[in-house]
């Protein structure tokens, strides 16, 4: 009966943890060993150690898509910062339609990157000439008309603005549900000393949500780190390397230059990013917390 | 009072700015609905955002004609179900077993899924392309079904650990004493008491495996096997420079799941994926 009893919960999650095992765990394994050979799927494998690593120092396209997903970064974390943090102190600070807003607002949350990015492809296309040219050319305009994907000093701009454009909304979600969750006594006794709206925000409502705050830059700075949709369908990292992610390089190194161990390689190097950037940010969040 | 009061020149200010945000925010999706009604006259001749002239279905006739959309629809429904079907299957007893279940390991068996949040899955697409390569299994509807029900399995678990951890203890010591085992009391008391996550996982994940993209570029190339975001690719690849009426119809099609879904369950969308992000 004990043994029995001892073995039954793992019944219960064998299953799923086989599944998880076999297609998360064991993969990224596999991978790593990968990142350790010559190896082009077919062929014999050559064991060359840490050659691929050292590789992606001296690779240009590589060290320009490292830098691009730096721009990506940085920039869209801003910009959805921004914008949902914008939206949900106006939803606060409003009483009607709060709701049906929130909802239209979160509509593009829940189309694919494919159908945003083939939008947006038909909205910026020059030729022939979609609706952001045609706007500017009817509201005179016509000297920022521009052929906006295949002009290499826009596209990465564009790439992270369109995949800002399909988050943000999140983040809104996520910032007003933190404000609406502030206990009304709070408020009530910030109102009765005199508060006006903005020195609410400043002294209550900005610190009491500073813990969500940090989890959405966390959130954003790995979720951007991991870019990939938007910039491989809308521009494939073109035009040249302009658009270039690391996650769409190894994309093409290991699928269409069919370089199995460099594009390992690279896949590892993201996954080590990622996780070093998180627990960075932890830290220095961490630390900033302590000192407040 | 929730509130300090605003005076109405800055609350006039707030409204403004909304109606911008909102109108950039749905301008795009609103664009592409209203276009693929316009005739082919219309789209070539008039400005891109003037709007149709009358409710013209022709552009989603071409479209359903010249195309394999209906076949891709077809796939990505059956590609939806059985994950979704799968991720709940596995994934409920699991979160019972790590919660209800005196289960000295537990919580690092509920730590080991969370990692799961963290892989970027990129990591993971090249040994299991092998592995599928191998197995035979590459254009089947395993070779997605397999791996996003992997991905999804810590998110689910995560959820509904979260809401059994509340269920009393008392319920299933009762229920033990009336000589239910684990298994029945899972299946007729925790399962049905869940049935507000169960609804959030399945919307929420439902828009996630409509929507997946990379493994369905990775894994299926035959034609026949692709779901609609891949078949969307194909189809403007083919018409999307030639006939723009019928690829603003493809688009709206691929996206009118989802958003429907969207429409009633809105709560539990919104829900999910906020969730979903504050937790990886």
């Amino acid at each position: 009966m004990t043994s029995n009893k001892r073995i039954e919960p793992w019944l219960f999650v064998l299953p799923a943890l086989l599944v998880f095992l076999f297609t998360v765990i064991v993969p990224i394994i596999w991978s790593f060993t990968y990142s350790l050979y010559e190896w082009n799927g077919i062929g014999d494998k050559r064991f060359i150690g840490i050659d691929n690593y050292t590789r992606m120092l001296t690779d240009n396209v590589f060290i320009t898509s490292f830098k691009n997903n730096l721009i990506f970064t940085g920039l869209g974390t801003v910009v959805q910062i921004v914008i949902g943090m914008t939206m949900a102190v106006i939803l606060t600070s409003i009483t009607k339609f709060r709701n049906f807003i929130k909802v239209i607002y979160f509509i593009p949350c829940v189309i694919s990157s494919m159908a945003i990015s083939q939008i947006f492809s038909k909205m910026l296309s020059i030729n022939p000439e979609g609706v952001v040219n045609a706007t500017l050319g009817a509201v005179g305009l016509d000297s920022l008309k521009a052929a906006f994907l295949s002009d290499p000093n826009l596209t990465l701009i564009i790439v992270t603005l369109v995949d800002a454009y399909k988050f943000c909304a999140i983040y809104m979600v996520i910032y007003y549900a933190a404000f609406l969750a502030i206990s009304n006594d709070i408020i009530e006794a910030s109102v009765i000393d005199g508060c006006n709206w903005w020195q609410q925000y400043i002294y209550m409502r900005f610190p009491l949500i500073k813990g969500i705050f940090f989890i959405t830059v966390v959130m954003l700075v790995s979720g951007t780190l991991k870019g990939f949709d938007v910039p491989y369908i809308l521009t494939n990292g073109g035009p040249g390397a302009s658009s270039e992610l690391v996650s769409t390089y190894m994309y093409k190194v290991a699928f269409n230059s069919v370089n199995y161990g460099y594009g390992s390689a690279i896949a590892v190097f993201l996954v080590i990013e990622c996780l070093l950037i998180v627990t960075l940010i932890r830290k220095l969040i961490s630390k900033v917390d302590v000192e407040a | 009072m929730k509130t300090a009061p605003l005076n109405i020149g800055v609350r006039t200010l707030f409204y403004m700015i909304l109606a911008v945000f909102v109108v950039i925010q749905v301008y795009p999706i609103f664009w592409v609905i209203i276009s693929s009604f316009k005739t082919q006259a219309e789209v070539m001749s008039s400005a891109p955002y003037s709007l149709p002239g009358s409710f013209y279905l022709g552009n989603y006739v071409s479209m359903l004609q010249n195309s394999q959309i209906p076949t891709y629809f077809m796939n990505s429904s059956i590609v939806a179900v059985l994950t979704l079907f799968f991720t709940i299957v596995i994934g409920a007893p699991a979160a019972f077993a790590i919660e209800k279940m005196k289960f000295g390991a537990g919580n690092q068996v509920l730590a080991f899924f969370l990692l799961g949040i963290m892989i970027p899955i990129f990591v993971t697409l090249l040994p299991m392309f092998q592995i599928y390569n191998a197995l035979g299994l590459r254009n089947t509807f395993t070779s997605l079904i397999l791996p996003q029900v992997g991905f999804n399995l810590p998110i689910c678990i995560y959820l509904y650990s979260g809401f059994m951890r509340y269920v009393p203890n008392s319920l299933i010591e009762s229920a033990h004493l009336d000589g239910a085992g684990s298994f029945k009391i899972f299946t007729s008391i925790i399962l049905p008491m869940s049935k507000n996550t169960t609804i959030t996982i399945i919307t929420f994940n439902f828009i996630f495996i409509w929507n997946e993209f990379i493994f369905a570029n990775t894994f299926m190339t035959s034609s026949s096997m692709k779901t609609l975001p891949l078949g969307l690719k194909d189809f403007v690849g083919l018409y999307g420079f030639t006939d723009w009426g019928a690829t603003y119809a493809a688009i709206t099609v691929t996206i009118l799941p989802t958003l429907l879904i969207y429409f009633i369950l809105n709560k539990s969308v919104i829900e999910g994926m906020a969730a979903g992000a504050v937790k990886s």
